[in-house]
């Protein structure tokens, strides 16, 4: 019995989430309409209801033809062995508008199983009857179109009810700002078109441009446009970014539209076979014109980004080893010409290794223009170990919307680099890899072995008070010299007394070992000492080899060189009492001083008498 | 005259040997420092060789040898500013030292920044070769000979009686005096690369050379450590320097050592 009651209360619950889930009234009708023309207002839910209520004060603006007429639908489908229900219930009423305007449709209501359920609210647009398009006339041609089925004609159905058009969602814009430009075909509802033949879609110089992506096949939608009513499809949207200033043209473009067209009946059997025939329609688009306003003056970090965007950055590692890779990712997102914003610089320390930094932008174009995000990689290897500053990446924009520059910024990071592990090799920069190879096999000269050689550290001999005595004594002593040598100059010149002091010497020195005989009483010898040196005396002074020397000859000599007649007397005297003494003993010692003194002061005179 | 002259003589002698004894003071414990540490560089131990140099030289004295072996261990060890450094001081007490300046060149591959030094007038190029000739004391003593040489030159000069011998020495006297007043600068120069030590090795691994002394001045350029710059100017704790490529900007003292 409870096990009964948990499975109806499963039932009953999964009944009403499936009605409060699905049960849905949806009223439909064409967007516009002329005055007095038919057009369907329909309504569709999907349970079985009652008492549909029209939108009350449908009755001011419009006449309820006919309705409701009700439609049912129901489909069945087993998908992986579930089976799922579907019944779609609708209500259809005729209704011709009565005057021109926009009016809005309030909500219908209907009753499903005791509950009210409220419809969607429209609005339709109703503007005055248009005058039917001349179905052109295929002339006298008509003769050959059933025989040309594929050739067209060319023709002109009138720039009403057949044109094409650019429309900008901004006619003034900053260099840079998105603008979305659609290419719209307006077609009149009454004619029928088969194709495209030809399709020139504009290229839009001046722009850099972006696809929108749109359905391949073109939707026709009804639109008022100049207060008519026509079949609207989008043939290309397309999102144009100025890159010029002033005013840019999008110039005309053509294309040709294959129109099935009635053709006049001339027999009763033509309308079986082929009423209508295809021709060819050409259209050309009018020019469209956009001003383009130039950017005010620029900040310096303005990297060519024109909308409105976010940065935000993510380091790889702050603590890393030299030599280690470090990427430090930057992302910038937002709408704009993301495509076309620089890689903004990031000034790092100047001797890391920087690569080029890697872009990838992830731009997605829609209706409502470009939005996506751009990441730069930068990539950089530290070298030297220390702690660096990554300074934050100022991004400047500019907004449209404010007509400002804006500028934001990625956070700074601090890097803290600890030198690598035998990572010495790597370390090395440019040249240093060369000098390595010749190092090979290289060492530093051996160490100085001995006597260290050691001083006082900063002590040098130039300066000391002994470098400079050095000099004061060595010109001193020069001082010195030089007057003693000056006082024995002064001497020198008293020319008689050093004549005469220099005669004497040279005398006692000659007769010096005459002397020495005299002491000893060799009487003898004393004498020939005597002789002996008046005869070297003569012979050096004269210049006559003693060989030569005899008496005659030296007094001669003594006569020539200027000699005294009584120093030459006194030279015969003491060398004739010689020659007598040496062989005839004479007095004593008195005799032998007395010719010592006379022999001595003898050769003194001649010494000063004889001229050089 | 001879009284006189003895007097000075002995004073000399006195300054020398007071000067020797001073050199000579605790030196003893110097060199046995110095066989060991050349001992420890020998088997390879070159941490304890350069403690050991280092130990030297906080008593205070140096050699040009001394500098060079304590760069030779720090070179050893891998520690190339340290080596740059030492290197470059033995340089200075021994300016024209083949393997001072191999092992200076051996070092210098190792500096990162490369420069390109201005080209110089070949007169100063042939001067600084000269100059470096020697050091500063062998420069003092060829100017003290030379001195004493004009000296003598003079004497002759104006006691001879012979003509040609006034002659020339006339001539050999001006031009020895000359010689011997340019060494003295040499010797002077010489000097003052010891005392005022306007060169640094730079030991920052890398550093950024400014436009003034300040932390925000406008960066000029980077060097890297090991190189050789000139101090031209000193305020606070910034130093002005020069390149050898006559860049010049300021840098923070703590990233530079003295030569």
């Amino acid at each position: 019995m409870i096990k009964n009651l948990f499975t109806y209360i499963i039932l009953f619950l999964t009944a009403i989430s499936a009605d409060a889930a699905q049960t849905k009234l949806t009223m439909t009708a064409p967007s516009a309409v002329e005055v007095g023309q038919q057009f369907r207002l329909s309504f569709t839910i999907n349970e079985k209801g009652s008492n549909l209520i029209l939108p009350p004060g449908i009755e001011n603006n419009f006449d309820v033809l006919m309705g409701p007429s009700t439609s049912q639908s129901f489909s069945m489908s087993t998908i992986n062995g579930k089976t799922t229900q579907e019944a779609t219930y609708g209500y259809t009423y005729i209704l011709r508008a009565k005057k021109e305007g926009t009016f809005e449709l309030r909500p219908a209501s209907i009753r499903v199983d005791g509950n009210v359920f409220e419809s969607n609210s429209l609005k339709i647009q109703v503007v005055t009857a248009q005058s039917r398009p001349a179905q052109p006339q295929s002339g006298g041609s008509a003769g050959n179109s059933q025989q040309n089925q594929g050739s067209t004609q060319n023709i002109d159905l009138g720039s009403d009810n057949l044109f094409v058009r650019v429309e900008m969602s901004k006619r003034n814009a900053y260099k840079g700002e998105q603008i979305i430009a659609t290419v719209k075909l307006y077609v009149n509802p009454n004619i029928p078109i088969a194709g495209f033949d030809e399709v020139n879609l504009p290229t839009y110089e001046g722009f850099y441009t972006q696809d929108v992506d749109i359905p391949q096949q073109v939707n026709f939608e009804r639109e008022v446009y100049d207060n008519k009513i026509y079949q609207v499809g989008i043939l290309k949207k397309t999102i144009l970014f100025p890159q010029q200033n002033g005013k840019i043209t999008i110039e005309p473009f053509n294309m040709s539209l294959l129109v099935q067209q009635q053709v006049k009946q001339r027999s009763f059997f033509d309308d079986f076979f082929n009423s209508f025939r295809t021709v060819r329609a050409s259209i050309t688009s009018k020019q469209v014109t956009v001003n383009v306003k130039n950017l005010p003056t620029a900040p310096a970090n303005f990297m060519g980004g024109v909308g409105n965007f976010n940065i935000a950055s993510t380091i790889s590692s702050e603590d890393v080893t030299t030599n280690d890779a470090v990427t430090l990712k930057v992302t910038i997102n937002g709408t704009g010409n993301i495509r076309l914003i620089k890689t903004p610089e990031l000034e790092l320390p100047t001797d890391f290794e920087v690569y080029d930094p890697k872009t990838t932008d992830n731009v997605r174009a829609t209706g409502n223009g470009v939005s996506g995000s751009k990441t730069i990689e930068y990539l950089f290897q530290p070298r030297f170990e220390g702690d660096y500053t990554i300074p934050s990446i100022p991004f400047t924009y500019f907004n449209p919307a404010n007509g400002r520059y804006e500028t934001k910024s990625t956070q700074p990071y601090t890097l803290r680099v600890v030198k690598g592990e035998g990572d010495q090799t790597a370390t090395v920069v440019g040249g240093r890899r060369k000098q390595d190879v010749q190092l090979l096999g290289q060492d530093v000269r051996f160490i100085k072995q001995g006597d260290p050689g050691l001083k006082i550290a900063g002590s040098t001999f130039f300066g000391t008070p002994l470098f400079y005595l050095l000099y004061l004594g060595s010109a001193l002593a020069f001082v010195i010299l030089f007057f003693v040598y000056r006082k024995k100059a002064k001497e020198n010149a008293n020319l008689a007394l050093v004549r005469n002091k220099k005669a004497n010497k040279v005398a006692k020195r000659r007769l010096k070992a005459a002397a020495g005989f005299m002491k000893q009483n060799n009487n003898e010898a004393f004498h020939e000492s005597i002789l002996k040196a008046f005869e070297g005396y003569l012979s050096d002074k004269l210049g006559i080899p003693t060989a030569d020397l005899n008496r005659e000859r030296a007094i001669s000599e003594l006569e020539k060189a200027s000699v005294k007649k009584e120093t030459i007397d006194d030279y015969q005297s003491v060398v004739e009492q010689c020659e007598y003494a040496r062989y005839a003993p004479s007095g004593g010692s008195e005799a032998r001083s007395e010719l010592y003194g006379k022999a001595e002061k003898t050769m003194g005179l001649m010494e000063k008498q004889i001229k050089r | 005259m001879t009284t006189r002259m003895k007097g000075y003589l002995k004073t000399i002698a006195v300054l020398l040997i007071v000067i020797s004894n001073l050199s000579g003071f605790a030196q003893e414990d110097n060199i046995q420092l110095w066989e060991k540490a050349n001992a420890f560089y020998t088997t390879e131990e070159y941490q304890q060789a350069a403690g050991l140099y280092e130990e030297i030289l906080a008593t205070g004295y140096e050699s040009s040898k001394l500098y060079f072996n304590l760069g030779n261990a720090y070179y050893k060890m891998g520690d190339i500013n340290m080596a740059l450094l030492n290197f470059e001081r033995a340089k200075v007490l021994d300016p024209n030292n083949k393997d001072i300046d191999f092992n200076l060149q051996l070092a210098n591959q190792f500096v990162v920044t490369s420069i390109e030094p201005l080209p110089l007038p070949f007169f100063l190029r042939w001067r600084t070769n000269v100059i470096n000739m020697y050091s500063s004391d062998t420069w003092s003593y060829i100017s003290i000979a030379a001195f004493v040489i004009f000296l003598i030159l003079t004497g002759l000069f104006i006691f001879s009686k012979i003509v040609s011998v006034r002659r020339i020495s006339f001539l050999a006297g001006i031009i020895i005096v000359i010689f011997s007043g340019f060494t003295f600068s040499f010797a002077s120069k010489q000097k003052k690369k010891i005392v005022e030590r306007n060169s640094a090795i730079v030991f920052c691994p890398r550093v950024t050379v400014k436009s003034s002394p300040s932390q925000t001045g406008t960066d000029l350029f980077l060097i890297y450590e090991g190189l050789k710059v000139e101090i031209t100017d000193s305020v606070n704790t910034w130093k002005e320097i020069k390149l050898a490529d006559g860049n010049e900007g300021w840098l923070p003292d703590s990233c530079i050592v003295k030569i």
